[in-house]
């Protein structure tokens, strides 16, 4: 059966309800799996203290945090109009990480804690309005791509120097952490610092649905839809840069969810952005919770990060993706 | 481990009366090695910088790494202030036109190679992974300098250190050395030969490790030490890996049971300033057991 076909069996409700579900389901998942045992091999004090300071602001977190990475990623690829767009390809989530590495580095975050999230937001919002000046405005997918690459290589060139410049005896440590992420003992306190503006960035993205889906039609219709495309620009800059940007300031730069899910969930969402943004949201955290769950059952057979899965998942997609996108584009 | 000549010294007079003897026997090793004593030295690995500038005069140091004069990492970081750093390539080290090279086993294999066939003195010192190789470390150095005598009181003195703890008292209790990312010092390390000599059973034994060498948080939670041990305070390093250490269910478990804060200077070097780490431990083992009766 294609997906297509199926997608025609399945009313947006009951593709939101399902995908709930599911979320619902792997956050139980991520709760019940870890190293000290599946369910918690351990007595009473140590159990509650496994459970509700170690597990669920790491469930807690996945949800948050891949429900941020698949709403922006639905988002700019609906609002660029631009198959590829995705936060950590296009440097966004690069931007996040240098800003939150500065905010460590440079003593902010220890002055204030709000600092971090704040340095992540900061970094991604500039590394947002740079790719976006350097493509142009009407420029296509590649010029997208390369833009993103350049923005990308720059961030993480810095990372790199930020933190050897700290003399900090753990960089190159440090640098894979932020490099390939990690949700691995997390705590509430990162959880309560980065949940607000990542749900905050999510409440803005989900206002432009109706934008996007005028979108479709191209510029012209939409405007002449009475739709203030402007405005639209600034809730998607400010509603991904608040939302990757302090999911990334916690957990390091997780790629390809924001492509992937959206991707995956297009057809069932009848290619309609607007139904595709809170799917993309539910469909990122099941992803990234199912995801953490596996590096948690897999972990005695091999050491995996969170970003290294994704990105095993992602990559081929993505390579896929290229061929398709240089077919159509093709004279 | 061999204990030279300690069986009949004890007490403080015994290690003033070596200390004498060390101290005649320097001008004689001087005298009989001629001008073979080298005068300017220069080592490129922390832990043989720690045994030079111990063994060595300054006037005749010509370089230490950056490291020895380091609070973070460094034992003696007051008494290595002040001397000249190698930043430890080779073009760097023959700056200081020196007679004598000390390294480490690790990390500078190249270096000590092309410092070889230009023709200068490099001396590769075995730095121990356990307490029993401190004395062939203490003495490749002190040999290399020509302080043989100083070399052999230091080793005295630590013997003494070690032989005042006496013997552990059964049942060991156990510990754990953990460190910043969920790391922690297992078998055949340093801190590991540093909590059995304390007389700690390293319960990292009894720990599902991840392939890097960690123990994942939840685990330390379920199955805790009856001794936890730091390697550094949690606000010592800016840098997310320390998150683990300032982490509240870490916090939660130091509320609840026995911990030290023991920082990676005593420990990370084999020479005989470790006797510090492993008096702590030792201080902290007696007040675990005086707790229990």
């Amino acid at each position: 059966m294609s997906a297509a076909a199926r997608a025609r069996r399945l009313g947006p409700a009951r593709l939101l309800a399902v995908l709930g579900a599911a979320a619902v389901g792997a956050f139980a998942l991520s709760l019940a799996v870890g190293p000290a045992g599946i369910g918690i091999d351990a007595g009473g004090e140590a159990r509650s203290l496994i459970l509700t300071e170690i597990r669920l602001p790491r469930a807690l977190l996945g949800a948050l945090v891949g429900g941020s990475l698949g709403l922006s990623g639905a988002a700019l690829q609906g609002y660029l109009r631009n198959p590829l767009a995705e936060p950590s390809l296009v440097g966004i989530s690069g931007g996040a990480a240098l800003g939150a590495v500065l905010a460590i580095h440079l003593g902010l975050s220890q002055a204030l804690a709000l600092a971090l999230p704040a340095g992540g937001l900061a970094g991604a919002a500039l590394a947002m309005i740079a790719v976006v000046a350097l493509a142009g405005a009407h420029g296509g997918p590649l010029t997208l791509i390369l833009a993103g690459l350049a923005v990308s290589s720059i961030a993480t060139a810095l990372i790199a120097l930020a933190l050897n410049l700290a003399r900090n005896p753990f960089a190159s440590v440090e640098m894979v952490f932020w490099m390939m992420g990690s949700l691995a003992d997390r705590s509430l306190a990162q959880l309560w610092l980065s949940a607000p503006l990542m749900l905050a960035g999510m409440g803005l993205l989900l206002t432009v649905g109706r934008t996007l889906d005028a979108l479709t039609l191209g510029e012209d219709a939409a405007q002449s839809l009475g739709l203030d495309l402007a405005r639209a620009r600034l809730l998607v800059v400010a509603g991904t840069a608040l939302s990757v940007g302090a999911a990334t300031a916690v957990t390091g730069i997780i790629g390809f969810v924001g492509l992937i899910v959206p991707h995956v969930l297009r057809p069932f969402a009848h290619h309609r952005p607007g139904l595709l943004l809170p799917a993309s949201l539910l469909g990122g955290a099941v992803m990234l919770l199912l995801a953490d769950v596996a590096l948690r059952l897999l972990q005695p057979v091999v050491e995996l990060r969170i970003g290294v899965l994704s990105a095993l998942i992602g990559a081929p997609f993505f390579v896929w993706l290229v061929f398709k996108t240089r077919s159509e584009l093709a004279p | 481990m061999r204990r030279p000549g300690v069986g009949w010294l004890r007490g403080p007079a015994a290690a003033v009366a070596l200390l004498l003897l060390a101290a005649a026997a320097v001008p004689a090793a001087a005298a009989a090695q001629g001008q073979a004593r080298p005068g300017r030295i220069v080592s490129l690995d922390l832990c043989t910088d720690q045994l030079l500038v111990e063994l060595v005069e300054r006037g005749r140091i010509a370089a230490v790494t950056h490291l020895a004069a380091d609070p973070a990492v460094s034992a003696i970081p007051e008494m290595a202030r002040g001397i000249s750093i190698t930043r430890g390539v080779a073009e760097d080290v023959l700056r200081y036109d020196p007679d004598l090279v000390l390294a480490g086993p690790f990390g500078v294999s190249a270096t000590v190679d092309l410092l070889r066939r230009l023709g200068r003195n490099v001396v590769v010192v075995p730095l121990p992974s356990e307490l029993s190789g401190i004395a062939a470390a203490v003495r490749t150095v002190a040999a290399a300098v020509g302080e043989p005598a100083k070399g052999e009181a230091m080793l005295a003195r630590f013997e003494r250190r070690l032989a005042q703890l006496g013997p552990p008292a059964e049942p060991r209790p156990t510990a754990v050395i953990y460190q910043i990312g969920g790391s922690v010092s297992g078998p055949g390390s340093l801190a590991d030969a540093a909590l059995a000599a304390a007389g700690f059973r390293n319960m990292v034994a009894a720990y599902r490790l991840t392939r890097g060498g960690q123990v994942p948080l939840e685990v330390l939670i379920a199955r805790p030490p009856d001794l936890l041990v730091l390697s550094s305070a949690p606000d010592e390093y800016r840098t997310v890996l320390a998150d683990n250490l300032r982490h509240p269910a870490l916090a939660a478990l130091r509320a609840r049971r026995p911990s030290l804060e023991l920082p990676w200077r005593h420990w990370l070097c084999g020479t005989p300033r470790i006797a510090d780490a492993i008096e702590r431990l030792a201080e902290a083992r007696a007040a675990l057991q005086a707790h229990r009766q």
